[in-house]
C-alpha cells in the first residue's frame, strides 16, 4: 500500500533535485563553493581495475592525516575530456592522474600546475627515488609537474617461439635480420607480424621505434619542441623509407587494419600461431595471460626492438607509456597534505601493492620487491631495460598534446596504407601543435 | 412579465449549453490554455534553444575547454571552409543517409506488407525479427566488430566473398559495413511502420481489385504502394534524420577509418570537440550540420508535400 505513495515522492524529490542541480548548474561558476574551507584533498584518477592500490593508499594516507583524501575515479574512456572540462573550475581536484609530456602541457600553459620545486627541495626523495627516464617524462618547460604513480610500460617486440622454430627463424636483434626473418616466414605461409592496425596506436608503435633507431631520440624531442623542419630531416626520410620497405614486403598481411588489439584480435592471432611477431605494450603480457595461459608458459618470447644498421639510436632505447603521473593543482589549499600524500608513492607498501596487480612501478626500491611479483623474471627484464635505458620515449600520441592526436593516428594509419607518402606524412606530421 | 420572460431565459439556458464545449466559439474545437505548453516549451528552451544559442557564440571563438574562450571572429569559418575533411565528411554524411534510405525502403515496405498478413508463422516471425531494435546500437556495434573480425570471424570462413576480410581497411568495406550494420539494426521499426500501414489498408479496395481480375504483383503496384505514401514520407523522414546523425556506428566500428574515409561530419565533430578540443571548431561543424539538416527537412517537405498531406481515404 505503501508503494505507489513512495513512488510519488521519489518521482517528485527526483524532479527537484533534478531541477536545482541544473540551475546550480547554470550558475556554478560564479557562486562560491560552500565547501570552499574543507579540509579535504581530492585525488583524480582514470578509473580502471588499477584503483584497487589507489584506494590502498589513500586508506594509509587517511590513518595518519588530519587533512582526508578523497579519492574519485573517472571511467577510462571518458577521462581526459572530462578533466578538461572541470580542471579549470571549481569542480577541479587537488591531485590528478595524467600521462606526463603533452598530456600535462595545455595546463602548465594555462598556469594551473605546480611546479614540484619546492616539494623536492623539502624532500628530495620525491625525485631521487624514482628511475630518472621515467621522472623525466613529467618534466615541462624544465620543471618538473609529476611524480610517477603507477607502472611502466614499455614497447617491447613479443614472439611465437613455436612459429619461429618451426620456420627455422631466431629472434632478430638487427632490422636485416627482422626482414630475413619476415621474408622466411612468409614463405611458411605465416602473418610475419601481427598488428591490430584498428586501433591505430598500435600502428604508431613502429613510427616510434624506427625514427629513435634511425635517428636517435633527438629528432622527436625537437619536432615536439615545435622544430618542423625535423620532421623534412634526412633521418625523417630514411627511417620512413625503412618502414615503408618493410610494410611493402607484406610483413603485416594485407587486412591488419580491420584488426584491433583491443577487442583481442591481434595477441589473438600471435596465440594461435598465425602470426609470428607483434610490437606491443608489456601490457600484452597480462593480456595473452588471461586468454592463453599454456602459450605464455611454452611459446611466449619477448625482447627489444632489433637494432638498425647505421642507425643513431642505441639499441638500449625505448618507447612507450613511460608511467602515469600525479600532478597538482596551483590553488590546493592543503599543498603540505599533497606532498606528504605523494610521499607514499615511493614507499615499500606502493611497491608491494603495484607488483601484486601486476604493474611494475619505477622507484629504486623496487628490485628489493620484484621476487614477490606475479611473474618475477618478466618484470625484473623489464625493469632493467628500463633502468638502463639511455632514452625512454613517450608514446607519441602522449607526448604531444591531445589536439593532435587524431592527425598522427590518421597519419600514421594512412602512410601504412599507402594513402600518404613520404612526403605527405611528413607533412602532416608539421601541422601538429607544439608540446 | 412573467410570460413575457420566461421564453428569453430559456433561449439563454440553450444557447449556454450549446456554447459550453468550446469557449473559442468559432473553431467549436477546445485550446487548452499556453500553460500547458509551458514545461515542454521550457525543456525545449533550456535544451535546445538556449544551447543552439551557445554554439552559436561559441562557433566565433577559439576555446580548449580551459580559460575563457577568446574571440576569434572568423577564423573557424575560414578554416573549415578551406578543411578538406570538412567537405568529404558532408559528403560522408549524405552518402550514408542515401544509402540507408536506398537500402532500408524497399526491404522494410515488403518486410512490413508481408508482416501485415494474419498468419501466426508471420506474427511469430516479425516478433523475433524485431529483437535488434531492442538492442542498444553500442552492443550491436561491438557484435558485428567481431563477427566481422577477418582472422577469426565470419569472413576468415567465407574467403570466396571477402577476400582478406579487409574490410575496416578499405572505404568501401567501412561503408558497407555501417550500412549494413544500421540496416540490420533499423529495418525493424521501419518494417513496423509499413505493417501497421498496410494493415490499416481497406480490404474493399483488394476485393474490389481482384473482381476487376487484378493480380498479386498490380494489387501491391496499384494499391499497396500508393497507400502506403504517408508512411514512406513518415519513414524517410526518420531514415534521413538518422543517417545524417549517424555517429554510434561509427565511432564503434570504424573511428571514422580508415584514415579519414568513414568521418562523417558528426563524427568529425565529436573529434574536433572531446579528442583535440577545439570547441570553437566543433561548434562551426555542428552549426553547419544544423544547416545542412534543416535545408534537407526542408527539401524533403516541399517535394514530398508532406505540409499538406492528404488523405489516402478518397473516395473509399
Amino acid at each position: 500500500m505503501k508503494r505507489p505513495a513512495q513512488l510519488l515522492r521519489t518521482a517528485v524529490v527526483g524532479g527537484v533535485t533534478l531541477t536545482l542541480s541544473l540551475s546550480l548548474a547554470a550558475c556554478g561558476n560564479s557562486g562560491d563553493s560552500a565547501d570552499g574551507g574543507s579540509d579535504k584533498i581530492h585525488i583524480l584518477v582514470y578509473g580502471d581495475a588499477a584503483n584497487k592500490v589507489e584506494k590502498q593508499l589513500v586508506e594509509t594516507f587517511n590513518k595518519t592525516s588530519k587533512v582526508k583524501a578523497v579519492l574519485d575515479t573517472i571511467p577510462g574512456a571518458d577521462y581526459q575530456a572530462k578533466l578538461q572540462t572541470i580542471i579549470s573550475g571549481k569542480q577541479a581536484p587537488d591531485v590528478f592522474f595524467n600521462w606526463g609530456g603533452g598530456s600535462i602541457k595545455p595546463y602548465v600553459d594555462a598556469g594551473l600546475l605546480m611546479p614540484l620545486d619546492d616539494f623536492i627541495a623539502k624532500d628530495p626523495g620525491l625525485e631521487s627515488n624514482f628511475l630518472p627516464s621515467v621522472f623525466n617524462t613529467a618534466v615541462v618547460d624544465g620543471k618538473p609537474y609529476g611524480v610517477p604513480m603507477r607502472g611502466t610500460q614499455p614497447v617491447l617486440l613479443f614472439s611465437n617461439k613455436k612459429v619461429l622454430a618451426d620456420a627455422g627463424v631466431a629472434a632478430p636483434r638487427t632490422w636485416s635480420e627482422l626482414l630475413t626473418a619476415v621474408k622466411t616466414l612468409k614463405a611458411k605461409g605465416v602473418t610475419p607480424i601481427a598488428l591490430g592496425g584498428g586501433d591505430k596506436w598500435p600502428t604508431q608503435m613502429w613510427f616510434q621505434y624506427m625514427y629513435d633507431r634511425v635517428a636517435g631520440p633527438d629528432l622527436f624531442q625537437k619536432a615536439v619542441g615545435g622544430d618542423k623542419s625535423a620532421w623534412a630531416s634526412p633521418d625523417s626520410k630514411k627511417a620512413l623509407g625503412m618502414l615503408k620497405e618493410l610494410i611493402d614486403t607484406g610483413a603485416f598481411g594485407s587486412n591488419y587494419d580491420s584488426v584491433k588489439f583491443t577487442d583481442g584480435g591481434s595477441p589473438a592471432l600471435l596465440a594461435t600461431g598465425k602470426a609470428a611477431f607483434e610490437l606491443m605494450g608489456s601490457w600484452e603480457y597480462s593480456t595473452l595471460q588471461d586468454a592463453y595461459p599454456d602459450f605464455v608458459k611454452k611459446d611466449l618470447g619477448y625482447g627489444g626492438f632489433p637494432t638498425v644498421e647505421g642507425g643513431k639510436g642505441d639499441p638500449n632505447n625505448l618507447a612507450g607509456n613511460t608511467n602515469n603521473y600525479y600532478s597538482v593543482l596551483k590553488n590546493t589549499e592543503h599543498p603540505e597534505a599533497v606532498a606528504e600524500f605523494l610521499k607514499l608513492m615511493y614507499s615499500d607498501e606502493f611497491v608491494k601493492a603495484q607488483l601484486g596487480i601486476g604493474n611494475l612501478p619505477t622507484t629504486t626500491n623496487t628490485p628489493k620487491f620484484l621476487n614477490g611479483s606475479a611473474n618475477p623474471a618478466y618484470s625484473t627484464y623489464q625493469y632493467e631495460l628500463v633502468k638502463k635505458a639511455p632514452a625512454f620515449q613517450l608514446s607519441w600520441d602522449q607526448a604531444y598534446p591531445p589536439a593532435a592526436t587524431t592527425t598522427i593516428h590518421q597519419a600514421v594509419q594512412q602512410f601504412f596504407n599507402g594513402q600518404m607518402g613520404a612526403d605527405a606524412f611528413i607533412a602532416a606530421m608539421q601541422t601538429l601543435p607544439a608540446a | 412579465m412573467t410570460t413575457a420572460t420566461a421564453p428569453a431565459v430559456d433561449s439563454e439556458k440553450t444557447r449556454r449549453r450549446a456554447t459550453r464545449p468550446g469557449r473559442a466559439a468559432g473553431t467549436g474545437v477546445s485550446r487548452p490554455s499556453f500553460v500547458w505548453a509551458a514545461p515542454a516549451a521550457v525543456f525545449f528552451g533550456l535544451f535546445a534553444i538556449v544551447p543552439l544559442l551557445l554554439v552559436v557564440v561559441l562557433s566565433f571563438t577559439s576555446w580548449n575547454g580551459l580559460g575563457s574562450p577568446e574571440f576569434a571572429g572568423l577564423d573557424n569559418w575560414s578554416k573549415l571552409l578551406d578543411d578538406p575533411v570538412m567537405l568529404k565528411s558532408l559528403w560522408l554524411s549524405l552518402l550514408l543517409t542515401v544509402l540507408g534510405v536506398v537500402v532500408q525502403t524497399p526491404i522494410s515496405i515488403l518486410l512490413g506488407v508481408w508482416a501485415a498478413g494474419h498468419q501466426r508463422n508471420r506474427a511469430v516471425l516479425s516478433a523475433i525479427y524485431f529483437v535488434p531494435l531492442l538492442l542498444s546500437i553500442t552492443a550491436v556495434s561491438v557484435l558485428w566488430r567481431a563477427v566481422l573480425d577477418p582472422n577469426f570471424g565470419v569472413p576468415s570462413q567465407a574467403r570466396w566473398l571477402f577476400g582478406d576480410g579487409n574490410l575496416f581497411g578499405v572505404q568501401a568495406g567501412a561503408i558497407g559495413v555501417l550500412v549494413f550494420v544500421s540496416t540490420w539494426q533499423f529495418t525493424p521499426l521501419h518494417t513496423l511502420i509499413y505493417q501497421g500501414a498496410a494493415r490499416a489498408i481497406p480490404q474493399v479496395l483488394y476485393q474490389a481489385a481482384q473482381i476487376d481480375g487484378a493480380g498479386r504483383f498490380r494489387q501491391f503496384f496499384h494499391i499497396t504502394l500508393p497507400q502506403l505514401r504517408n508512411s514512406i514520407v513518415t519513414s524517410m523522414v526518420l531514415m534521413v534524420v538518422g543517417g545524417l546523425t549517424t555517429f554510434d556506428t561509427v565511432l564503434i566500428l570504424t573511428q571514422g577509418g580508415p584514415g579519414t574515409d568513414t568521418t562523417n561530419s558528426a563524427y568529425y565533430m565529436y573529434q574536433k570537440a572531446f579528442k583535440s578540443f577545439e570547441f570553437g571548431t566543433a561548434s562551426a561543424i555542428a552549426l553547419l550540420l544544423v544547416l545542412v539538416a534543416s535545408f534537407v527537412s526542408l527539401v524533403m517537405v516541399r517535394l514530398t508535400g508532406y505540409d499538406k498531406m492528404r488523405s489516402t481515404m478518397e473516395g473509399v
